[in-house]
């Protein structure tokens, strides 16, 4: 109450995050900002071919992927049920169930349905477990184990190939206007998520019951259906990436996702990083979907200016672990600036 | 005798609040002093300073007749004044023995548990817990045994000076005697106890003297003995009440009572000892008075769907059922505001705005799609009658002043057209401006027909409030008072004392 007092009249011209940022924090924001600005405009001039409209299209394409999924994952974070550990397992239950309904000649559009329904069922049952109140690190933890599980007893741990021509070769490799469909993909989720989150009721009930849940429940928002729904958006992102990965390889197998067989990492770590190296808050409530979609370029940015330079997988890995730690000391003193009080 | 605390024109100001405006406040050695007083009296701020929590006093402290000011609580704890909080600061997953040794006074470096149990034996037998075997877990204690466990703590620093505030505030009948047991041990034993408390009985069974705090100022000390309920509690009440709350009107005679929106039907809700039945009526407001851990704010839960109940129904006339969740009430028009907005009345990180429509999502929208038109006037249309800064629907509701926030949680619910407001403590953490602002505006929604119902602690809130009030007194319903009879005596009477314990 007494703390009140000074708070009313306090109402800054500026914008409340750029006086914080001058205001207390200026050496510590600063220089990590410039060496990082300095590291990175050092990498882009000096890396050949890196400014090249070619490059550009690599970078986005290499964003797509692990951009769609963080979108999906976005949703869950915002509403305040923290992350789902089982996204690259999701996508491996997703990518054998397309790639059995595939090669069992089912065509395209059954395939891709059947998959979105495992994927449905799959978000559905963490969703269910979260809202009734399971912490959203185990519920995931146990179902990731449960999916990868299923996925590599179905698939006996195999490569299973679909032969082209294929129904899914449009979406695998296919074009638009010089762009791969997987980034028109990517481009066109991000702008239908943002403008749900942003315009929507369904958007509107993610901030508010991820700002206090508590509040959001008493003002008839449970998150019991918020966490089913998100968890299903999440899910189902994450079927559509592995269904596009498979028309693109004509293939499926458990591990495509893991970080054994990619060389960027673990994809639900990396995944998770581009939500968080975004900014959003990762008790909810505060972010957006087109932070994370800008997160993922970002990450696809520098492993892309890493690889140019030669750098291995090592590296790469601790750039986007840098890259967090980064993140989140920015974004957490800046908002702590900005939450004037809680 | 020379006393041991001696505060003398203590002042105390928070900004343009001014908590303290001259108190003085003594007490002997072996002398059990009451500390009375209204909320927003001054009891935890002169509490505060005494125990070195709060130095940034005007005024006299001394201890032994030697001026002090403690810079933090460790050196008053090191003067010998220690004190016992309302919230118990125990850690759960340790035994009795290692809670009453926490700070590690006197303990070997290396002690195993069964020292610890040797030594903790003695001060759990000085505050009766004779029987508890110090070697368990002190989350197997009652919530009273626990506060005990927390008052051996501190005398295991040999403290002249104990400040027990509220301590039985949240329990029940037992724990409390126990308590009060404790507090006549110690005083034998020739510790100064300052007992705060708003449990008239409790005052006066125990106290030998009484320091009443009023508005910020003392009144002279005096003997229990030369008090009773009454006197005391107009030392209590003694200012002219202003006009900060709206007129009243009682009902003409012969006018027939109008039906009621809901009728409360053997209601149980948990935490209650018995069901509670009572009529909520259009253009009124109904004031549930109570102290804490009477019930009668979870009775206002347990109507709005937020608080499981045992049984009972609300009878809305032509059906009945009882809300499961917060949303079955909403679609009811039941709105309610818990005694917390922080915790469950406001979205702080969200924009204003966002927190005036959060409950009615579905007016200000269309096939999904909120409407940026529809939600900025219902905003600005609440903001205005609320009086929110409309230049600020845009702001963190977080950056408002408590008052204003008040405003906004209980202004969301205008949103969704409400037949009943329940309304827990609705001026908690208030300033007086914004007070008398919400107190009008409860009553000018009674007047357009909503029905409102006010739980409050408040006994001034209570008394000059509502039309009609019903008290409760440990999780029973005790009676039910008419506009007529309304008297802050006679609401404390029932909410305090109403079987007569005190034995005056």
């Amino acid at each position: 109450m007494n703390a009140d007092a000074p708070a009313i009249s306090r109402q800054p011209k500026t914008p409340i995050w750029l006086a914080n940022l001058v205001d207390k924090y200026t050496w510590l924001v600063v220089i990590l900002v410039a060496l990082f600005v300095l590291t990175f405009a050092y990498g882009m001039i000096t890396a050949p071919n890196f400014l090249t409209w070619f490059n550009f299209k690599t970078i986005i394409r290499d964003a797509a992927l692990v951009g769609i999924m963080a979108i999906g994952l976005t949703f869950v974070t915002l509403s305040g049920n923290f992350f789902l550990l089982s996204m690259k397992e999701t996508a491996a239950l997703a990518i054998v169930a397309f790639a059995t309904a595939m090669s069992a000649g089912y065509g395209f559009e059954l395939s891709f349905l059947f998959t979105m329904g495992v994927a449905v069922v799959a978000g559905a049952l963490q969703g269910i477990l979260i809202g009734l109140g399971g912490n959203p690190i185990v519920v995931t933890l146990g179902a990731a184990g449960l999916f990868f599980g299923i996925a590599s007893w179905w698939s006996d741990n195999l490569v299973i190939s679909f032969r082209r021509p294929h129904g899914a070769e449009w979406l695998g490799s296919g074009s638009f206007m010089g762009l791969p469909n997987i980034t028109v993909a990517f481009i066109l989720i991000a702008i239908v998520a943002e403008l749900v989150l942003r315009y929507s009721t369904f958007g509107r009930q993610v901030y508010l019951i991820g700002s206090n849940r508590a509040a959001g429940k008493a003002t008839g928002h449970e998150n019991f259906s918020m966490a089913i729904k998100t968890c299903i958006i999440a899910s189902a992102c994450s079927a559509f990436v592995a269904i596009a990965f498979s028309a693109q390889v004509s293939s499926a197998h458990v591990n495509y996702f893991s970080s054994s067989f990619g060389s960027s990492g673990d994809m639900t770590i990396l995944v998770i990083a581009t939500v968080m190296v975004a900014g959003n808050s990762i008790m909810g409530g505060f972010g957006s979907s087109l932070r994370s979609s800008l997160g993922a370029v970002f990450i696809s940015t520098v492993d892309n200016m890493m690889v140019l330079h030669g750098f291995n997988s090592g590296p790469r890995v601790l750039a986007v672990g840098l890259m967090i730690v980064f993140s989140i000391i920015v974004f957490a003193l800046v908002r702590r600036g900005s939450r004037v009080q809680e | 005798m020379q006393p041991l605390l001696k505060l003398s024109s203590i002042k105390r100001s928070f900004g343009a609040i001014h908590a303290l405006k001259g108190v003085d406040f003594e007490i002997l050695p072996g002398e059990v002093m009451g500390l009375v007083g209204e909320n927003g009296a001054g009891k935890s701020t002169l509490v505060k300073i005494i125990s070195g929590f709060d130095n940034g006093f005007t005024g006299e402290y001394q201890v032994n007749g030697e001026d002090v000011r403690f810079p933090h609580p460790g050196r008053a704890e090191q003067a010998g004044i220690a004190i016992a909080q309302q919230e118990l600061s125990l850690i759960h997953t340790m035994s009795v023995a290692e809670n009453v040794f926490l700070a590690g006074h006197n303990v070997p470096t290396f002690a195993n548990k069964r020292t610890l149990v040797k030594m903790a034996r003695p001060f759990l037998n000085e505050v009766g817990l004779d029987s508890i075997d110090p070697a368990i877990g002190v989350d197997r204690l009652s919530v009273g045994e626990q506060h005990l466990v927390e008052v051996a703590r501190l005398i295991a620093h040999d403290p002249k000076v104990l400040i027990l505030d509220e301590p039985t505030a949240a329990l029940g009948e037992s724990d409390s005697i126990r308590i009060l047991d404790m507090v006549k041990r110690l005083s034998k034993r020739g510790k100064s106890i300052i007992y705060v408390s708003h449990r008239m009985d409790e005052i006066f069974k125990i106290t030998d003297r009484i320091t009443v705090l009023r508005d910020g100022e003392s009144q002279e000390a005096r003997a229990a003995s030369t008090l009773d309920v009454n006197s005391l509690v107009e030392l209590m009440l003694g200012r002219e009440l202003d006009n900060m709350f709206p007129a009243r009107a009682l009902p003409e005679a012969g006018k027939a009572v109008a039906n009621p929106v809901i009728q409360v039907i053997n209601l149980w809700p948990d935490g209650l000892l018995e069901p509670v039945n009572f009529d909520i009526r259009p253009g009124e407001i109904l004031g549930l008075a109570g102290q804490l851990g009477s019930g009668s704010g979870e009775i206002l839960a347990a109507i709005a769907g937020a608080r499981k109940t045992r049984a009972g129904t609300l009878d809305f006339g032509d059906e009945s059922f009882l809300p499961a969740n917060p949303k079955q009430a909403i679609a009811k028009g039941i709105a309610y505001c818990s005694e917390d907005r922080k915790l469950d009345g406001l979205f702080l990180g969200r924009p204003i705005k966002e927190n005036l429509s959060s409950p009615s999502l579905g007016s200000v929208s269309k096939l999904g799609w909120m409407s940026r038109s529809a939600e900025n006037t219902l905003a600005y249309d609440i903001a205005e009658k609320f009086t929110v800064d409309t230049s600020r629907m845009n702001d963190q509701a977080g950056v408002l002043s408590g008052g204003n926030q008040q405003k906004v949680a209980l202004g969301k619910w205008l949103s969704i057209g409400p037949k009943v407001i329940l309304v827990n403590e609705p001026t908690r953490g208030v300033d007086v401006g914004a007070r008398a602002e919400i107190y009008q505006k409860l009553r000018d929604l009674a007047a357009e027909g909503t029905a409102i119902v006010v739980a409050s602690t408040d006994i001034q809130e209570i008394s000059n409030l509502p039309d009609r009030v019903i008290t409760f007194y440990r999780g029973m319903q005790i009676g039910e008072i008419g506009l007529k009879d309304m008297t802050a005596a006679a609401i404390l009477k029932q909410i305090t004392d109403p079987f007569n314990e005190t034995n005056l």
